[in-house]
């Protein structure tokens, strides 16, 4: 069974976190992935840096480029995944841009994320229309493609994304780049009561989620919560215990 | 959503009139239909990068199933025989098992495949693969299949489709002869058969658009959908409407300054000793460039779209120039990204923007130039989508841009056709035009592009040569990515990481190429070479001396080009350059390097 269909059935309230994979080095991951696993995340996001992320903000480009520097690539980052012999009990999500994955060949990419143990992927810049380009050779190691819809998105669009939605329910909060903000707007918790009402997936709330106010306006529309730029900036600056409050304020309550 | 599949295409206008399909089918077993590995590939040149492309087999090896999926490329494999198993499992790609199905026993064995797909037909005649024959749906009702494993072939066509799909809920329908007249594939009844199944669907659908062959789409992240779609829209209305088309027209005449002479060059053409050589004279718009052209198109489509804020990159400097005199002229409010390795390379147009109103902002992200500052504007425009038009410089990004900016520059090669033939009675023999991102090339070329008889030459810009790692020849060393919202040729290193141009002219250096270059690229109906930053200089210097115009860097490339081309031509024939800018913004660099001049 993919993970991300347990995680389903467990009913609490999710939290994704998202790291850059290779920033402060690639050896690092291991100890950031086992860090938030025993913290108390229910799934980890690990982003694939890349040249030019224009879903990207500040916070995460950086961080791309920090391990870009070290040479870190998307087979770097598969080949260290196959390596891990510790119990990874948590969805691992791998998210990146479409060029690397073109680059390395869509029907390899599925294969070594299978291998890998990945249970998900998420390409920001593929949207529903090209997504043909890699669904039948995920489908073929089960691994989820997790669509993304946002508040711009038309309501013909959100039927025709949710009517296919498998894994998750990506739910852009913003009108604009991933990075931590002050104040999400009111309209969004209208939006996530919209697509929760349609989707057959859980739907997850992401893109300048970093305060546990975000996360107490939201928490009865949505099913959990991701969380990226806080965390990559939590790692870079060496506190990453400072993030433990946000993940009990989805996890417990 | 059911998905549309062509099948036994051999005929590349066949390919191309199921271009809205999700899968196209190649025949590699003995069949009326079978084709080669090599028409496979050569056909899949039309094929968009998200359409499937489907071989069927009959009891072949894996090793020529491995090396068809390897040459044509293909992505899944459909197999018609008695494949055992364990063939099934080896083959990489997914896999299309085929059943004839005659009775409910036959049904019980799709469900025993292990392929990733299971195909029904009716049973075959002479050869295996697909008989045509009707099948009866009615035999998998009751049977438990998951429909998303399940595609349906046998029998269908137009008039029939629409019931199958109803009764049989399937992940594809599968159609060949229901295609054809007389044994042959039929244009008009493959575009009906996918209208049955896309339009008519009960479900409201979206789907992909903006393709040239295999190169395009829009492949930008969901915040952008809703705009690009509503562009998309928007300027398929204006299209067709002649009011528009006034507009934009006296705009070109009235504030740019068209029509714009097609020059003789009388003493370059004595002295590069071949052809006649005329100049498309871009450089003579106002604001000095072929930018303009496609700026006011833009700015109009925005303001009947109730935009009135517009964002926009720029790397010489030209198209931000063009965009903030637009926006100065409709009084629209206008932010244009610029590299700060650009900024510095073209500080007059940088201070030309900002007196002219516009918000200039340095990007000082990654290689800091041209390609940096559209990843920034794509940003800005992803956060301020809904009062705000991106109005891109060159024939690239998601679909609809490649079109629009072709559509608004192809008065350049418009124009020329008609000067053409009003002076020498004849189309040219040849057409040169430079090549960044492609704007000028393309609104040069896309009138020509019927004209078998003109030879068509785009030129990049090779830097310090195309063997050195400081170039900008996209088409002569690129791969295929996506990049910007697209998928074309990129200049990128093996992880998929896209690498930094390098060409001393501003315009040209980005590391992509828009979509339809790459199509035309692969076809091979434009020939793409490229001249070095120094070629491009002394060609600065040699049309300066021979006809008083002083080019611009980036339509130097073409005319060094031109110099080469000329000594292989003959007087009888007529050659014709885009000159696509004049060269005021490069004074500071040709004073640099052209130092000691004499």
């Amino acid at each position: 069974m993919n993970r991300l269909e347990q995680l389903k059935s467990s009913g609490n309230k999710a939290f994704v976190a998202y790291v850059m994979a290779g920033d402060g080095g690639l050896e690092r991951l291991r100890e950031q992935v086992q860090y938030l696993q025993g913290a108390g995340v229910t799934a980890i996001e690990i982003g694939i840096p890349f040249s030019d992320p224009v879903a990207d903000g500040p916070t995460i480009e950086a961080a791309g480029n920090r391990a870009l520097k070290q040479g870190v690539t998307l087979q770097k980052v598969l080949e260290e995944l196959k390596s891990w012999t510790f119990d990874i009990k948590i969805p691992l999500l791998v998210m990146t841009y479409l060029n690397p994955v073109l680059k390395f060949g869509v029907e390899r990419f599925a294969t070594e994320c299978g291998k890998a143990g990945i249970s998900g992927v998420i390409i920001p810049d593929l949207p529903y229309e090209h997504k043909q380009l890699v669904q039948p050779y995920l489908d073929k190691e089960n691994i989820k493609l997790i669509q993304l819809v946002t508040l711009t998105t038309t309501d013909v669009r959100l039927d025709d994304i949710l009517r296919e939605a498998e894994g998750f329910v990506y739910a852009v909060t913003i009108k604009g780049i991933t990075g931590s903000r002050d104040e999400l707007s009111q309209d969004v918790k209208t939006f996530m009561q919209k697509i929760r009402k349609k989707s057959p997936v859980p739907v997850y709330a992401g893109f300048g989620i970093s305060k546990s106010s975000h996360v107490d306006m939201l928490r009865d529309d949505v099913d959990g919560f991701i969380v990226g730029s806080a965390i990559v900036e939590a790692f870079n600056a060496g506190k990453i215990e400072e993030i433990e409050p946000l993940i009990r304020a989805v996890t417990t309550a | 959503m059911t998905k549309v599949k062509i099948c036994g295409l051999k005929e590349q206008q066949h390919v191309q009139a199921a271009s809205r399909a999700d899968a196209v089918g190649f025949v590699f077993a003995p069949s009326k239909r079978q084709v080669t590995i090599e028409q496979a590939a050569e056909l899949a040149k039309y094929v968009p990068i998200d359409t499937d492309k489907i071989g069927v087999f009959v009891n072949a090896s894996l090793k020529e199933i491995e090396d068809t999926v390897a040459g044509v490329p293909l992505t899944m494999v459909q197999l018609h025989g008695d494949e055992p198993d364990e063939l099934v499992k080896a083959i990489k790609v997914p896999v299309i098992q085929a059943f004839s199905i005659r009775t409910k026993e036959d049904v019980a064995k799709l469900k025993r495949s292990l392929a990733d797909y299971v195909l029904v037909d009716a049973p075959g005649t002479d050869y295996r693969g697909g008989s045509g024959n009707v099948f009866d749906w009615s035999l998998l009702e009751g049977v438990d299949i998951d429909p998303a494993r399940l595609i349906v072939a046998g029998g269908l066509n137009p008039g029939n489709v629409h019931a199958a799909i109803e009764q049989t809920t399937p992940y594809m329908v599968d159609v060949s002869s229901g295609v054809e007249t007389d044994n042959r594939k039929d244009t008009v009844k493959i575009q009906e058969f996918i209208k049955q199944v896309k339009d008519d669907s009960v479900e409201q659908t979206i789907e992909k658009v903006g393709f040239f062959g295999k190169y395009g789409g829009q492949f930008v992240p969901e915040t952008l959908m809703k705009a690009v779609k509503e562009l998309e829209d928007a300027y398929n209305e204006v299209k067709e409407d002649p009011e528009f088309h006034k507009e934009y027209h006296h705009y070109l005449s009235e504030y740019v300054g068209r029509e714009q002479p097609l020059t003789f060059a009388k003493r370059m053409t004595e002295a590069y000793g071949g052809p006649k050589i005329y100049l498309k004279r871009e450089d003579l718009n106002h604001t000095g460039a072929h930018k303009v052209n496609n700026a006011i198109g833009q700015a109009l489509l925005a303001m009947r779209m109730g935009k009135r804020k517009i964002v926009a990159e720029t790397g010489a400097g030209q198209h931000g120039v063009a965009t903030a005199t637009i926006c100065a002229l409709f009084d629209l409010d206008c932010v244009i990204f610029m590299g700060e390795e650009d900024i510095k390379r073209q500080q007059l147009n940088v201070f030309r923007m900002k007196l002219l109103g516009a918000r200039v902002e340095s990007v000082t992200k990654g290689s800091a130039t041209l390609k940096d500052a559209v990843n920034e504007a794509l940003r800005y425009w992803v956060a301020n989508v809904e009062d705000t038009h991106y109005l891109i410089g060159s024939a690239l990004g998601p679909h609809p841009f490649p079109t629009m900016v072709r559509d608004f520059q192809s008065v350049i090669g418009e124009e020329t056709k008609r000067q053409i033939l009003e002076k020498e009675g004849r189309l040219p023999d040849t057409i040169l035009a430079c090549v960044g991102g492609g704007s000028n090339a393309i609104g040069m070329f896309y009138p020509f592009i019927q004209d078998k008889e003109v030879e068509l030459i785009g030129v990049e810009a090779a830097g310090q040569g195309v063997d050195t790692d400081k170039h900008a020849a996209t088409l002569t060393k690129g791969t295929d990515g996506v990049l910007h919202g697209a998928f074309m040729k990129l200049l990128q290193d093996d992880a998929g990481q896209v690498q930094e141009a390098h060409s001393i002219s501003a315009g040209l250096d980005y590391p992509g190429i828009g979509p339809e270059h790459a199509h035309l690229a692969d076809t091979g109906r434009v020939e793409y070479r490229s001249i070095t930053d120094d070629e491009a200089l002394a060609a600065v210097i040699s049309m300066s001396r021979l006809e008083g115009i002083i080019p611009a860097l980036e339509s130097a490339h073409a005319i060094a080009e031109a110099q080469k081309q000329a000594k292989q031509m003959t007087a009888d024939q007529i050659l014709v350059i885009c000159v696509s800018g004049r060269g005021d913004k490069d004074m500071a660099t040709y004073a640099e390097k052209l130092e000691g001049l004499s």
